[in-house]
Order: C-alpha cells, then structure tokens, then sequence
C-alpha cells in the first residue's frame, strides 16, 4: 500500500494520501504494546467497578506542560485550507491515474481525522472539476435545519438542492437521525447517487456514519476512498509540517524518560537506509503514538499536544512571546513524555448500555444537541445531563459552545472505541 | 464381598495422618473451587462482550480440573496407588453408585459430558421443558438458569439424554430477537416490511452487522410479522423485544395500519 502511495507522502498537509477504504491498514505496534494496552484496558474495566475516580488526561510527570501560545508555535491545530488542496490534488491524480472513475466519490474517514473542517473548505481550494462541468467552482450542501422528513418530503428538498454542477457535502453523518423520520434524506441521497441522478460531487463522511449505512443499505457498492492512516514516518512528516506552519523550521523532541530522539526525523541517504540513526538513538514513541491513535491524525495531535514538556531553561528557545527575531524562532527544543508517562481518560462507572447509547450516538451524529441526543438514544433527559455531566468531567464529551452539540473529544476518543467495542457496539472500520 | 474386591487390603494402609492430609487436599480444592465460582463470574460481569462469555465458559472446566487433579492427588496419599488397589477402590465405588445413587451418577455423568459436548454454557440462553433463562452455574450434577422472572430453575444435567435444549446463543452474545405483529389484512405489504425494518434499524440496542429480518406469514385471520434482530448485549433482549414491539405499534397505527384483536368469550 505504501509504496503506491509513496508520491503522496511528499504532501506534508496530507502524509499517505487518500487511499481506496479496502486498503486501509492499522499502524503495526509491538506485541508487548499491544499486550500491554490489552491488560491495561482489562484492568481499568475491573477498577470501574471498585474505584468512583474519574480522572480526565492525567500526566505521571513534574516536568512543566507547554502554555497555550507555546503549544500554538510547536503543535498547533492543522490549516484544513491547505488539507483541501492536498484532497483535491490527490483526488485529481486518482482520476488522472484512471483508479477514481465515479462521479460522485464517498471519503470516509474516523472523526478527528480532519476530513469534514478540510472539505468545508473545498471551495476555497481553488480547485474545480474540469472534467465535465467547464471549471465550475464546488457547492457545498448544507443540512436542513429539522431532520424530520418523509419520502416525499426528502425527495422535495433534494430536488431544491442544486447537484447538477460539482457538489460538497463535508460531513453525511449531519444529514440524518438515527430515529423513524430521520433516514429519508440520507436514502434519497443514495437513491439519486445510484440511478445517476447527480452531477460530480464529493460525500465526506465520518466513518461511524458511514458504517452504519453500509449496513442499512446492505446493495449499495460506493467504494469509498480514506485517507492513508498516520504511522510513524507520516506523524513526524506531519508534526514538523504544523510546527512550521507555526513559524519554525527544525524541531528537536526528546523523551523526558531516556533523552532519545522523537523528531527531527531519522535522514534517508539514497539507498533509503537511515544516516542518522547510526549516530541517534530514536525513541519508539511515535510508533505507539500511531498505534494507540490508531493512525488518527486527530488523536494522535491531541496526545502528542499533551505530551510535550518544555525544561524551565528551554523557555528562552520556546518564548511565548512572538518578538523573537526571525531567526531566532528557527528551530525548537522541547520534551516528550513518554507514553507509558500519560493516561488518556478513563470511563467512568455508570451502566455500561446506557453510556454506550450516548457515545454511539454521539460518533454516528458526528456529535448531537441534548434534545436530539434524547431522541435517537431513548435516554431521559434527566439521566442523559447526569451521564453526559460524568463523561465531560472524565474528558471524554465536550459541548461546544458555538453549536452547542457535544462530541467525543479526540483525546478521549481511543477510550470510547475500545469500551464500546468491549460492550458489544458496532464499531467503524477504522 | 469387601474382603473379595480387595477393599479391605487396599485401604489397610490408611493411617490417621493420611486421612488429614487427604481431608487437608480436599478442603484446599473445595475452597479454590468456590472462589472460583464466585469471583469469575463477577471479574465476566464487568467485562463484558466475548471476554464475558470466555471467562463464564472456563468456570466449569477449571472446576473439572481441579476435581481430577484433586483425586490424582488424593488417592495415592490413602492408598498404594497398586492396579490391584485401583481396581479394587474403582470396582466398589461403581456398585455402590450403580445401586445407591443411580439417578445422581447419571447426573454426574451427564455432567462430565456436559462439559465436553457443551450444550450449555454459563452466559447461555436455554430452553429446557418449557424453562427459559440465563446459565448462572453448572455444577456437578445440575446447572442453574435464572429465568426472566428473577427464579433459579435447577435442572439435573441427566436432562441431556432426552430432553431437547435449546440455546439461544450457544456461547457466543448473538441472539436473535422476535418482534411479532398481528395486523389486518388489506394495507401495503412491503411498506409495512420496510417500515418494521426501519423500526430496528433505528433501535439503539440493535446490532446492525447481523441480519434484520422482516418476515410475513398470510393468516386466516389477517397478517402475522415477525421482526427479528439482534440486541447488542443478550442481557438486553426483554426490553429490545418491548422497544421494537412499541415503537412498531406506534408506527403503524400511526400510518393507519390496524391490529387484530381476539374476541374475548367468558364461560
């Protein structure tokens, strides 16, 4: 897989590519990791029952954590501009490449993967799909504001929906309740898509939701494509890509356990061997950080945010201030606290069908209103604003204040998967 | 008799010390047994999914361990393990479980081959002469179910050998979940079909990576649904098969669809 994608690992904004779903692979981990996260998970479910902690994010170290203006420069949050361009570039060589046929393409993609912000940008990529439509620029589909719908109903508001010329739809999963009246558009939508009732277009969806469909509408084939998951090479491509997007050029990361490297990556000469690391010792950390995100760039941001340490005499490299002169705001130093050093939030105990429920419901809604979330889970409000208050203050929910829809936050997010996963729920792909 | 099996040579060497060291190995075995038996099933409850099942699953058989390594154990602290003692101490034991205890060595022996043919397992949802529940325990000569209604039924393993037992879901967490739906003749079939399915596709409790079935039967009387699916967790099948009933109900008569109801005569 990786070799036919090695063109793609170039685009820092978008390490690995897009990639057909089929071909997706987890990041390999060691035995021991794998053991070790397996027991790990065993124990925490045992101690649910014994201890009432609820511990968000926890960090075992004393080292100081980096301030916000500081994690800003040297981890800040991804320009989802730029992942638009690096979408409609890749998607353009597929089509050039003859492996992307179809009109209409489906991304599917884990939430936190970035896919939904990046194709909320699509029109602003400046790229148009030329191939039919004479250049014309992207449209993005917004949802309606009540979901409610009947056959006809949804067959009417498709129909004012303008899918002649090249369409968006950023995320599906905001299209549809998992409830009676909520399923028709989403239907439609696939209707129209299989007859060819549509022009060119682009269905991002998060991969819960996507699940989900694929079962509902068990004939449908939309062989959907993803993005390439991140493994250790992609995540140092990627994190010294957004630490120069912050304005430095070289970052220097060293655990806070052994003092061995995390970044500058490893230098390949020309036979593709490492040079540098005959001189370095490298840490493993960015492969368990694969590992345990799973290759999720969003997860794995959010524990490598956590993870970084600043010591008390690296402030004059790491300022918070922003004027350093320029050349001085070249390279960065900092520390990285081991994996084994961090905990990422625990479930707290609560009856496991009902917390389920709501997290199911949360990552198969791409996050839901406490109304809706009532409605698609069949919980009561009043034990919904119990459940969601425990789940907040374990860090595994957030409610944002814009839209006021809670989610699963990404640092929280390996420990749902693998509790829903250990309660029976149906998981994603990915 | 005694003195022609050999009974009498074979245990002439017991000595007081060696009955406490007997008494002492079968104690040690009784108590690690129960701790079993307790602690398992509690360590499976907090589990959950297939480490659940697998951990209910073990119980019997560490139990069955522990009983042959307990007599590999104590036999040759009583006795000379001899053929001659052996056969002598097997011979007397099989009269007097063949004459004394007919029904309870079957039981026992039902039990042995319960454990390897696996019928049931603890975790399992079982029909056994008209007795529907949960396998809480199996133990030597019986296995417990907790049935629906919070009643402990103990049923003998000998059942084996002739009754029929049917499992809901033979050691795994998929069972299957029957909605039925007795409605009027006379409305639109296939809607009716895919409304049903829509009503468990939209159940939070339903797996959906296992079949959703919508089957209709055309009766004297009218049309008889059976919507079947998958609950996520089996524990969960009581209040999955009243959800899916209701919500159903409420759909359908909300979309005009009419139930039939059986006149009631008195006397």
């Amino acid at each position: 897989m990786k070799d036919t994608n090695n063109e793609s690992i170039v685009d820092p904004c978008l390490p690995g590519g897009l990639i057909p779903a089929e071909q997706w692979e987890l990041p390999q981990t060691s035995v021991r990791r794998s053991l070790r996260d397996g027991i790990r998970h065993a124990l925490e479910q045992l101690r649910a029952g014994v201890t009432q902690a609820e511990e968000p994010f926890e960090s075992m170290d004393e080292l100081p954590e980096l301030s916000a203006a500081q994690q800003n420069r040297l981890a800040p949050e991804p320009d989802y501009s730029d992942q638009a361009r690096a979408i409609a570039s890749s998607l353009e060589k597929a089509r050039a490449a003859g492996s992307l046929s179809r009109h209409v393409v489906c991304l599917v993609a884990p939430p936190f993967s970035g896919l939904q912000p990046a194709l909320a940008r699509f029109p602003e990529s400046g790229h148009s799909y030329s191939v039919e439509s004479g250049g014309e620029n992207w449209r993005i589909i917004t949802p309606p504001d009540a979901l409610a719908f009947d056959d006809h109903e949804a067959s009417a508001w498709w129909d004012k929906q303008d899918l002649s010329g090249p369409w968006v739809i950023p995320e599906l999963a905001d299209f549809w309740l998992r409830q009676l009246s909520g399923l028709a558009l989403v239907r439609e939508l696939f209707r129209r898509i299989a007859n060819g009732d549509t022009g060119a277009g682009i269905v991002g969806c998060s991969s819960w939701c996507w699940r989900y469909w694929g079962q509902y509408l068990e004939n449908v084939q939309m062989s959907p494509w993803t993005t390439a998951a991140m493994d250790a090479e992609r995540l140092g491509v990627w994190f010294t890509h957004l630490a120069s997007v912050g304005g430095i050029t070289s970052v220097t990361a060293r655990t806070t356990e052994d003092g061995q490297y995390v970044l500058p990556l490893p230098e390949a000469d020309e036979t593709g061997k490492s040079k540098s690391r005959k001189k370095r010792k490298y840490s493993t950390f960015l492969r368990d950080l694969a590992a345990v995100s799973r290759g999720n760039p969003g997860v794995a941001l959010a524990i490598w945010q956590r993870s970084l340490r600043a010591r008390p005499d690296d402030d004059v490299e790491l300022d918070d201030t922003d004027e350093k002169p320029a050349q001085r705001r070249g390279a960065a130093h900092c520390w990285v606290v081991p994996l084994s050093g961090l905990s990422l939030p625990s479930m707290p105990q609560s009856k496991e069908s009902i917390t389920g429920f709501i997290l199911h419901g949360l990552l198969l809604h791409n996050g839901l209103d406490a109304v809706s979330l009532e409605a698609v889970t069949g919980v009561s409000s009043y034990e919904l604003s119990l459940v969601l208050s425990r789940l907040k203050r374990a860090e595994l929910v957030a409610c944002d204040p814009k839209d006021e829809l809670w989610r699963v936050t990404s640092i929280g997010y390996p420990t749902v998967r693998r509790h829903l996963q250990s309660w029976g729920f149906p998981l994603d792909q990915f | 008799m005694i003195d022609d099996l050999g009974i009498k040579d074979a245990f002439a060497s017991i000595t007081g010390q060696a009955l406490l060291q007997a008494a002492l190995v079968i104690v040690i075995a009784s108590l690690i047994t129960i701790a079993i038996q307790k602690t398992f099933p509690r360590i499976a409850e907090k589990l959950g999914g297939k480490p659940r099942l697998y951990l209910l699953a073990s119980v019997p058989l560490l139990r069955l361990l522990i009983i042959l390594a307990t007599i590999v154990g104590v036999v040759p602290i009583l006795v000379e393990p001899s053929f001659e003692n052996m056969v002598a101490i097997f011979g007397a034991l099989a009269l007097a479980l063949g004459f004394a205890f007919k029904d309870y060595a079957n039981s026992l022996i039902a039990g042995i081959v319960t454990l390897y043919e696996m019928p049931y397992r603890p975790g399992d949802w079982i029909e056994v002469e008209g007795q529907y529940g949960v396998v809480r325990a199996i133990g030597a000569r019986a296995a417990e179910i907790v049935t629906p209604d919070d009643t402990i039924v103990i049923i003998p393993h000998n059942k084996l050998w002739n009754s029929l037992i049917a499992n809901g879901n033979d050691g795994t967490d998929n069972l299957m979940c029957v909605a039925d739906f007795h409605l009027e003749a006379n409305h639109d079939v296939s809607r009716v079909r895919e409304l049903l399915r829509d009503v468990a596709f939209t159940s939070p409790r339903t797996k959906t990576w296992q079949p959703v079935l919508v089957i209709v039967f055309n009766k004297p009387w009218g049309m008889h649904y059976r919507l079947k699916a998958y609950p996520f967790d089996p524990k969960e099948q009581f209040q999955f098969i009243s959800e899916l009933t209701a919500r159903g109900s409420a759909e359908l008569a909300r979309q005009g669809v009419k139930f039939v109801s059986v006149p009631v005569t008195v006397g």
